[in-house]
Order: C-alpha cells, then structure tokens, then sequence
C-alpha cells in the first residue's frame, strides 16, 4: 500500500512529457460500456444438433444447438442458460465427462446434420469447471463437423472423437482420432479418404475396447449434394481401434449414405442400424442382436428413411432395449424391437436428436428444428422449452415506428415481425407470424401498413395488409414466351426508396413492380452465369433425391437501388456476378471482370448501395460453398469501374462474410456481418475490431441501421435478433479523442417518453424475455484509462449549479454509457411503522438543459445535454408545467411533514428519556408526551403492517398518495386531484394548528422545564439539513 | 505524461515481481501488499461498511458489519425506519419480512451458505489456503477495458436446493496494479440461477493504512457507494441476536 502511494506521488513528481503516439483504433476497449441486447424471440427457437443427459444428476442436461452454442439446464430442462458464448456457436456435439460429469464437459464444434444454410465449427473444445472457461484441444483446427465423442468410462483420458468434416470441399480432417491423455496428443486411428468422414462413433460402454463408428461419402455445392458412394461403411473394432473391420453382413450390395448406429445401453449385443441403400426396399432400420456380426432389415417406413443427411439419430431407452426412438420429419418410436413404429406426439418438425430421462423413461427431450421439447408420458405430448432464442435469420430490416419493429424470416420458421422494445420487455406474445414455411426477407411498405414476405424459392410471395389482416400472394410468374423463372430459395426482394409502391424481386431476371406486385416487368436480361452444368436439381441428394429448391442456383441473391437515384440498380448473383444499371433496366453492366482478389463465381452475398455517393457501394463475396472461407469485402465509388478491398487481417481467417451495413453519416464507418459474428471499423476498413459485448460469434446474416435511432439491428442465425443501442458514438472516434483523458459524446436532445401501458406476464415465468432498449437520457464518455483508485462522482445539475441528482459513472477505459431516467430525488417521508408509496416516487426534471459533472481525482469535466417533451403527450405545455408546480407543492408539503414528524419524535423521544430518569418532570414530559402521540395517530400510521395487516390510511399516506399519483402522472391534473388537495391541506394545516397549540402549551411548558432543570433541550437537525438529498 | 507516469508506477511494481510468469500466488501477494500488507489484514477484528445504494431517486442508506468471529450484518434505512436486511451471529441466520417488518429465520441452506461465507472476513484471498479456498490463474483477459489476470477462487461448496454445488468466483485483478475491478459468479438461485453475474469495484481509497473499494457496483446494474469504512469499530452485539416478537401490536 505505502509503495503504492509512493509509486503516484513520483509520477506526479516527474512530468515528463512523451512524443505523441498514434492510439490503435480497434480492440475490445474501443466499445467499452456498448452492450449488445438481445430481443429473440425464442417463441419459435431454432435448431437443435444434439441433447446430452448428466449421468447421474437428473436436474442437468444440454443442447447443443446448430447455430446459437450450447445451453445448460440444471433445472431438468425447464429453462437454459448458455455457456459457450465466447466461442463458435454451430456445435455438433456435447459430451460429459463420466468420471466427472459437473466439471468436464467435451464440446466437438460443426453442426452434422448438413442442409444448405449449416454454420460450420471450428475444432474440439474442453471445459474442465462445468463450462465457465474452455481450452480448445489443438489438431481439430481445420474438423468443420464434429459428429461423435466417445469417453471411456473406466479411464476418461482416453477418448475417441468423430470427425465428419468438411461438407463443401475435400479434407484430411476427417475420421476417428483417438486420445489416451485426455486431449493432449491424437492419433488418427480410422480414414477411409478426404471425402469421408465419421458420421457416428459409439462406444460399448461394457466393453470400451469395442466401438462401431460409420464412415460417410458426402458432398455439399451451392447447387447440388450428394449422399452415399462405394467408401460409406460401417466399421467395428474390438481392440481400442487398432483393427477395423467393416460389418455389413446382410446389407445390400452396392454403394450406402449416411448410416446411423446405436446399442442398447442395456443389452450390448443388440445393435441398430439405419441405412441409405441404392435399393429403396433396403433403406430404414436394419438390426443386429449378436454385436454386428449378422444383420437382419426390420422397417423401412418414410419416418426411417426421410432425408437421411438429416435425420440420422437412433436412441435406444437405456433401461429397455426394445424401445427405439429415429429422428426425422416427426420422429418415429417403436415399442417392439425396430419391427413397427409410430410418430411421436406434435412438436415442431425435424426431430434432430432424442434423449431419454436417466431414471424415468416416460420423460423425452427432443431436439428439433425448432428448439428443444420435453415429455412426460413417453413421447405422446410434447411441450416446448420457452426460453431458448436460438433463431435462425437469414435476413431482417426493420421500419420507422417508434418503437421501431423487426422483420425477418427464418430457418424452417417462417417470416415474423415484433418490436425492439415492448412493456416488460420484448416477450413471445409481441412476435407476429405474417409468413409459413421457411422464412427469409420480410419488407415493410416504405408508407402504408402493408408487410411483404415470402417462402423458399419464392414459392409464395405475400402482401400482407397489417391493418385490414388480408393477403394476397404475388409472386412473378413466367408470362407467355419467359423461359422458367429461377428464383433463389432465399429469393432477393427490396423495396424503393424513392416510389413507395415499388417493389423488386430477382430471379435470374430483375422483376419490378410499380403497384405493390400486383403486376411486374423484367428489366433485365438473364444477370448470372446462366451455366446449365449448376441448374440440374433434380437429381441432387445422391442415394435419395432431395430436391427441396435449396439447391436452386444461378440466381440473383441480392438487389440494391441506390438511395440517391432511383434509375441506379445494383445486383449481385449466387454465381458471382456483380451488375448494375444506371438507367432504371435499360441497360446493365456487367463489372464482375473488375472485381479484385475474388475467385470466380464466389457467391455476391449482399451489395449496400451507399448514401455517401451516387457510384458508391460495397459488396461482399462468400466462397464457402466452394470451401472457400475467407473474407471478401470491396468497395467501388465509380460505379464498379475499380473496387478496392476493406478487408483487414483482424477479421479472423476463416470468418467468411454475409453482410456489411454503412453509417448514414461517418463514410468511414462500416458493420461486417461473418460467420464468426459482428466486426466494425472505424477507419473505413484499414483496422477492423470484434464486437464481443453481450455478442457472441454467431453468424451474423443482415444488418440494418435503423436511421432515427442509429441502432445496429442484426439478424443472427441461431441468436434471434441481437441489438446494438445508438451507435453514434462510434462516429466521433477519431485519434483527438483518443487522445483525451476524459472526451463527452455528442447526443440529440432526449425525449421524456410517456408511455405507461401494463405489462402483466402471468404464465411467462419460464419464458425468454428480450431486453427493451432504455428510453433514459444516455450519457456517453470515453475514458483513456480505466478509473480504480481515488473518487470519481457524477451529477446532474441543473443550468444554475444546483444538483439534480447523483450518478453512478462507469470507470472502463473506452467507452462509458450512464442512464438518467429524467427523476430528481424522491421526497423525505416522515417516519412510520410502515413505508408509503409516495417516498418510491421521485419527481420527473422539466425539459431544458442539464449539465453532467464528472469529477476525476482533481478534474472536474462537464457537459451539457437537452431534454425536451414527448411530442405525443396529452397535455399542453401549461398544462405540464402547472403539474410540476403542483407536484413541487405536494413535494414540499410531504417533506414538511415529514419534518414536522421528525420534530414531534424528538421532543417525543426528550419527554421518555425524562419521563425514564427524572421523576421531577414526569408529569410534564408525561403530558407533552401524550397530545403529541395523540397529534401523530393523526398523522402516520403507527400499527400494523404493510400487506394485509395495514392500518387505515393517515394524513402522510394521504398526501403521499396524491403526491405520487401527480408527480408520475403524465396528464394534466384532474378535478378529483384539486379537491382532495383541497381536503388535504385543510387537514394538514390543521394539524399544524394542533401541533403549534400543543407546543405553546405542553410544549412551551416541557422546555422551560428542561431549562430550569439543566437538561439539553432536543437535539434537532435543522430543516435544511434534515432533508438535504445525499 | 499520463502514459509516462503508468509506465513509471509499471516500472516500479514489475521491480517487485517480475511481470512475467505470473502465478496466482505471486498476484494475491502483490494485491495484499498494495492494499496494506497481509499483516495489517490479517490484524483486523471488526469492519464496519456505511453507505449508499442508489436507485433512480433513492439514495438507501446501508450499513454493513463483519466480524473475525465470523458475524455479519446488513441493515438498511427505508423512510426513516431502520431494518435488518440480514443477520448472522456465526450461528444462526435471520431476515426481516419486508410486509410484516417482523424478523424471520432464514432457511437452513442461506445459513449453512452464510456460516462459509463469513470465513470471508476480512477478504477473501487473505490466508485463503487456510481457509480451505483454492486459487488458479486463468490467464489475461481484458475487463473493463483493461489488462487484468483472471483468477478463479474457490470457496467450500454451497448448498443449492439440497445439493453441494462448486463455489466458484472469477476475480479480475488490473495487471497495472493487482487490485481487483470485477469479479464474476454463477447465480445459483432464483429466475436468474445458472447466469453469470459481474461487479466492479473502483475507488480504492485508504483506511488507516488498508486499501479498499469505495464504489461497487452489483450484478452490472446496482451502484454502492461507501461513505465510511471503519476499521474495528465498536459493535453493539445485540443487534445480531433475532428480535422476540411480541405477541400483540403495541398500543402505547
């Protein structure tokens, strides 16, 4: 400590000034206080890859989600918590330590179940404290998909993982690896070729030597997957994986898919298979009861062999080897052996994952496509978990309501809207469905209450009429002469900022319509590469067609007019065109040649057309469909002519890009959506920083800024909707104010909202709430250097130097955001046996002008905000300020009060002391004592208590009523208001009259007494200082 | 300048302990040394917390005690009226019911809590290997904007619903100068259990030789400031003994 204050004194003792250095402009510090929040919904939730149950304690499971990390539950699956968001979010699979299952927790990264839209993983991760800090394990850097871990239960250092690897490209990552030191050095064990990886690795828990681990041939492009080839197997070692042999007795000949393999937990011996054969007859389950040697084919009902690339899960009850649960469209149970089965009860589709309660087998946990559901009676109902906002975006914006709403579709769960704040919170009952199927962009009419959304492929494209709940389909459909329309399964579609009831949409043609789609006109010729090689979906899905339209390629994806002229038209397609028009469609420029650093036909993710030029855009490209993860972002100001790159070396390598939004107002400051979450620059892109407040790196698919409150509006896809509150800030980072001890944040005057609605939420205990945007006065400061020792204060003044109120400032180095509710100090209340309601209510400051004074060590910084009035209040301004005044009336008179209680207790508390030790003067303190008791009945309540045992109301609770119903109300002040004020005051200045008439007699009579006898007159706080504030 | 006297007070600490290769220990041994030395910590019988929790408006006077023989108290001022928030010889445990004003046991598992708990006195990391708490260094992280090491803290398990459940808390000590500015700990109850929850503390200043947090901020949201810190202060003992409840209102 000593050396310490040693240690200042000699930094003050040497000033010794240092040349100026440049201030890095990016880091973790740069956003400080700046929080994301994070709105859902999670009425709907998003999809799940993989449940596992604790052992042993039945309050604890988890969820593995595809794209929103891992969740814990230690209440038996009521609510969850995440406990991964600092690391990538797509999971493949969770597994527990044996041995020690509170503490080691094994988490393989890289969702499995490989549609179009996966997240991919990027390696195998260890917590080895029940999930508060992880260690990624080295050597599965490059794995992707990671499918199965497998522990031995008799020494849990030694452990097999499943690699199923990368889906868009050749890799060497793939196989089984095996571990015998808990993690520190792997062995490949099992590799067929860099096509094929392992789907399923399980272990015999009986006999840890013996495991079964199926091999799948798969390969994913932007138009097209294949399942299955001649190197899918299945394969069995009975010596710890030093031997494998392939086990196919009784399959079918010829090439297999995806296998999925499983045991009874209570009978070794029994095993299940279910198989992707070129013999439909042959698919489904398949079952071997001597340990794989032999195979038998048991069923092959759709609910076993739909869509095996993903439904490939197989659950065995541990206590009953005859009860097999598959996922798929609905999940399928069987209760006799894998001979019949029948759905699972209603829950939502693409069942994922099934697990079974450790001592109760009635009790299910379901991973679905849309989040995690328990039941109670063995799979007939199924209810879902409520607070799980894992969903899935692929795009939103948002609109100019106040609150504004968001937009946006999702993975499998159609198209939604609700507001970014809500009373109580943004909760699941505020989220409006205006769209089935699987969602993706849902537009707002720039004026009228009309929302446009659509389904997959632009299948349905619907004008929804809010106000009169009418809707209409209006998709374009080819005319006479059009050749076949292809439309993305993320169909492009913007509206204009410059003619309200224009509409577009792309296919490989622009589609636009200037009466809201009801009828359109292609303004351009065919954009894309046109290639028939990537337009044969037909036959996508390998060993069993799946063609949904997810493959649908040489489409446009993305459509920007410019907001400064309405004839300029950019477009991007999935095939890697950059295009553009600057004469409304007449003619288009095809500017993908000019392009620099992007490898051919790299999908164009998203153009933004900017507001800082009319040639001005920025595009981003993802090539992960072609296995090409890195980062692609340029930007051109000659209309596509040149393009320069905004990349930088601090976006992580692999973190492939989906979005960038730019600010209205800094040229110089951009949003980069990615695969690993949200970046910012404010440089224009020469240094770029990862938001990681409150943000974890989920992939972040749309951007939108919304322009009236400069909030960051992100679409995630496995996160919900994640906000970042007024980012103006950002825009006066410069290196002066870098360079500053302490610089203040310019802010718009703040609106004293006025909304007082209700917000009951019986029933929503259990639900996900999302946070609500503050509508507090925002203090914005950055400081050089954290604040930890010596006094830092803050206040709020008014334009005359009288305090307002005490702050609590934020001490980080960075930025610091401190909220004012607008509220002065609550009254002093007079003292009672119980608390009034009128001493919670602080008044509310008039608008005008407030000075904020922090005070640092010796420095004293101020800075001045405005306040102004809602403009949608129900009062005129007479009115508001005849409320203040009337509210500082009642103030007063409630601290009068209580003052004058106060000094009634101390000549009170005087006459016991005297009563107790001076029987010369007890008939007088006796009598003094008395009126002033019967004096105070009158005034506060002296019994009872504050719930159902409350005594009747007395003056203070009556005046404090009345103050607090004025002073919280934001209407004019009612009649009923003035009379019982009227009522009041009466009472109160009689009792003042009492009390005066009480001490010019008893009370005049009890201090001369104290006087003659030498006693100390009561000790009293003057007025002021009793009710001076803090 | 500013720089030039960090790097200056850098200079002088890293002289003490060579910044590099950092062990836990090495980090609680600098923080105690620049808070007052273990001695002086170890020396204290009695602290005595005052100060205030601001909400919107409301500025709620608090006190709190804390006693070496494992005592502690939190009373707070409503409206004049002085309530015992909680209560705990070293033995037994009590709350007052914020509808009755009347005292109450508190249950079991808070008293078993609150008994581990007071082994705290007077900060956790002194003679914390005593105390049966195990340290480790999690690494550098930054908080608050700043270089700190993360240290995780174990303390004996707590009872959570019946069950034993790890007690675990993350300090973050500023690299610049070893004191802590936040911690981290798991919610173990209630709508928010299984959430981590952060509070920082700043404005370290001086008692009688000891440095402490002056400002304290709860959970990310709820601010306290200390206006006084006493260093064993007289204690009247009674006030840990739970109130008798009379049997009927007074009607003095």
């Amino acid at each position: 400590m000593k050396k310490l204050i040693i240690l200042f004194l000699a930094g003050i003792l040497f000033p010794i000034e240092l040349p100026a250095q440049e201030i890095s402009l990016k880091g973790k510090e740069l956003f400080g206080d700046m929080r994301a929040r994070h709105i859902g919904p999670a009425l709907m939730s998003g999809r799940i890859n993989d449940m596992e149950m604790h052992p042993t304690n039945t309050r604890i499971l988890y969820a593995g989600t595809a794209g929103g990390g891992v969740w814990k539950s230690s209440d038996g699956g009521a609510t969850f918590v995440p406990i991964f968001d600092d690391y990538v979010q797509s999971i493949g699979v969770v597994k527990l330590d044996p041995k020690d299952p509170d503490q080691t927790i094994w988490v393989g990264t890289g969702e499995t179940w490989t549609r179009n839209s996966v997240s991919v993983g990027d390696g195998l991760y260890k917590s080895t404290d029940g999930g508060s800090n992880w260690n990624e394990i080295p050597g599965f850097e490059n794995s992707e998909r990671i499918a199965s871990i497998a522990i031995n239960p008799n020494n849990t250092d030694e452990v097999y993982v499943g690699v199923l690897g990368a889906l868009w490209s050749d890799s060497e990552a793939r196989g089984v690896f095996k571990t015998t030191d808990g993690g520190k050095t792997w062995e490949k064990i099992l590799y067929v070729n860099p096509s094929t990886g392992a789907a399923d690795v399980i272990m015999d828990p009986k006999n840890p030597n013996v495991l079964y681990a199926s091999m799948w041939q798969f390969r994913r492009t932007a138009w097209g997957f294949n399942s299955g080839g001649a190197d899918s197997a299945l394969y069995k070692t009975v010596d710890g994986g030093k031997n494998w042999n392939k086990i196919h007795n009784g399959f079918p000949p010829g090439d297999l898919g995806r296998i999925a393999v499983q045991l009874a937990p209570s009978d070794s011996s029994i095993v299940y298979a279910v198989l992707e054969t070129e013999d439909r007859t042959k698919n489904g389950l398949w079952k071997s009861t001597d340990a794989g040697q032999s195979w038998e084919h048991l069923n092959a009902d759709f609910g076993l062999t739909v869509r095996p690339f993903y439904f490939s899960r197989i659950t065995v009850d541990p206590k009953n080897p005859d009860v097999v649960v598959k996922g798929g469209l609905n999940g399928s149970i069987s209760r006799d052996g894998g001979k019949t089965f029948k759905n699972l009860g209603n829950m939502h589709s693409d069942i994922h994952d099934i697990t079974f309660h450790i001592e109760d087998s009635d009790i299910m946990y379901s991973g679905t496509d849309g989040g995690v559901y328990r039941s109670w009676n063995g799979g007939t109902t199924f209810e879902i978990v409520e607070n799980l906002p894992l969903s899935q975006f692929y795009h939103i914006s948002v609109d100019d309501a106040e609150p504004y709403n968001v937009y946006g579709g999702l993975q499998d769960n159609g198209s939604w809207y609700g507001p970014s704040s809500s009373p109580g919170g943004v909760n699941a009952r505020d989220w409006n469905s205006v769209g089935y199927g699987d969602g993706f962009r849902v537009l707002k009419h720039p004026t009228k209450n009309i929302i446009y959304s659509e389904m997959q492929g632009a299948e349905n494209v619907w004008r929804y009429d809010a106000d009169r709940n009418r809707t209409k389909t209006i998709q374009p459909l080819p005319g006479k002469g059009d050749p076949e329309l292809r439309f993305n399964w993320n169909a492009p579609m913007a509206v204009s900022n410059h003619a309200p009831d224009r509409f577009y949409m792309g296919s490989q043609f622009v589609h636009r319509s200037d009466n809201m789609g009801d009828s359109w006109t292609i303004i351009s010729p065919d954009l894309t590469t046109n290639d028939p090689a990537k337009q044969d979906q037909s036959k996508s899905g390998g060993l069993s067609v799946d063609n949904s339209g997810a493959e649908n390629h040489t489409t446009i994806f993305t459509i920007a007019e410019s907001p400064l002229d309405e004839n300029i038209i950019w477009v991007g397609t999935d095939d890697g065109n950059v295009q553009v028009t600057t004469d409304g469609g007449k003619s288009w420029n095809n500017v993908t040649a000019n392009l620099t650093g992007i490898p051919e036909n790299t999908w164009v993710y998203h153009i933004e057309a900017s507001v800082h030029g009319k040639g001005t855009a920025y595009a981003v490209f993802d090539g992960h469909t072609h296995g090409d993860m890195k980062p692609y972002g340029l930007k051109t100001t000659d209309y596509g002519k040149t393009w320069t790159n905004i990349i930088s070396d601090d976006i992580q390598e692999n973190a492939f890009v989906r979005n960038i939004q730019e600010d209205y107002e800094n040229e110089n400051l951009l949003f980069l959506g990615t695969e690993f979450g949200l970046y910012v620059t404010i440089d224009g892109g020469k240094n770029w920083s990862h938001f990681t407040n409150n943000m974890p790196p989920v992939a972040v698919h749309f951007i939108d800024l919304q322009k009236k409150t400069n909030d960051i509006v992100m679409g995630t896809h496995g996160r919900g909707v994640i906000i970042i509150d007024d980012i103006s800030p950002l825009r006066e980072l410069n290196q002066s104010v870098l360079a500053k001890d302490v610089h203040f944040f310019k802010t718009k005057p703040f609106t004293m909202v006025e909304d007082s609605g209700f917000s009951g939420n019986f029933g929503a205990e259990t639900q996900f709430v999302g946070g609500n945007k503050s509508t507090a006065a925002r203090i914005v400061y950055y400081l050089k250097k954290r604040h930890t020792f010596g006094k830092m204060t803050m206040e709020v003044q008014d334009m005359q130097g009288n305090k307002v109120l005490t702050l609590s400032p934020g001490k980080s180095k960075g930025i610091n955001v401190v909220n004012w509710n607008y509220n002065t100090y609550a009254p002093e209340m007079a003292q009672a046996k119980t608390l009034s309601f009128g001493g919670f209510t602080p008044p509310r400051v008039p608008a005008g002008q407030y000075k904020i004074v922090l005070k640092k060590g010796k420095n004293t910084y101020e800075h001045l905000i405005d306040l102004k009035y809602d403009e949608k209040s129900l009062t005129t301004l007479a009115e508001r300020k005849e409320q203040e005044k009337f509210t500082r009336t009642l103030f007063d008179m409630v601290e009068d009060l209580a003052y004058t209680v106060y000094e009634l207790n101390g000549i009170q508390n005087k006459a016991q002391e005297v009563m107790d030790k001076n029987p010369k003067g007890k008939k007088q303190a006796g009598k003094v004592y008395d009126a002033l008791e019967a004096l105070k009945k009158d005034l506060v309540i002296t019994t009872g208590d504050n719930y159902v045992a409350s005594a009747e109301p007395e003056l203070r609770e009556k005046m404090g009523d009345l103050y607090a119903n004025v002073a919280s109300s934001y209407d004019r002040i009612s009649g009923a208001q003035k009379q019982n004020f009227e009522l009041i005051s009466e009472e109160w200045s009689d009792a003042k009259g009492r009390y005066q008439a009480i001490m010019d007699k008893e009370g005049k009579k009890f201090m001369s007494f104290l006087e003659k006898n030498d006693i100390a007159a009561p000790k009293l706080k003057s007025k002021e200082e009793f009710l001076k504030k803090d | 300048m500013k720089i030039l006297k960090t790097l200056f007070v850098l200079l002088l600490i890293a002289s003490v302990v060579p910044a590099s290769a950092q062990t836990a220990d090495e980090i609680i041994s600098n923080y105690l040394e620049n808070t007052g030395g273990a001695e002086a910590w170890n020396n204290i019988e009695g602290i005595k917390y005052a100060g205030t929790a601001n909400a919107q408006g409301m500025t709620i006077p608090i006190e709190y005690y804390q006693t070496k023989d494992g005592k502690q108290l939190l009373k707070i001022n409503l409206q004049g009226q002085e309530m015992t928030q909680f209560s705990f010889d070293g033995d037994k445990m009590w709350t007052t019911n914020f509808m009755t004003m009347l005292p109450e046991e508190a249950d079991a598992e808070a008293t078993h809590n609150m008994k581990n708990q007071a082994m705290d006195f007077p900060d956790p990391f002194v003679n914390y290997k005593e105390k049966g708490y195990t340290v480790e260094l999690i690494g550098d992280e930054t908080m608050e904007g700043t270089e700190t090491f993360k240290i995780k803290l174990t303390r004996k398990p707590m009872l959570v619903d019946g069950v034993e459940e790890p007690n675990v808390t993350f300090y973050y000590f500023e690299k610049e100068n070893f004191v802590p500015i936040a911690t981290e700990a798991e919610v173990k109850q209630g709508p928010m259990k299984g959430q981590m929850l952060k509070d920082t503390l700043s404005d370290y200043q001086e008692v009688e030789g000891l440095y402490f947090p002056f400002a304290i901020t709860m959970g990310g949201g709820q601010p306290v400031t200390m206006t006084e810190i006493v260093i064993n202060p007289e204690i009247d003992e009674a006030m840990f003994a739970m109130p008798e409840v009379e049997e009927t209102e007074d009607k003095k």
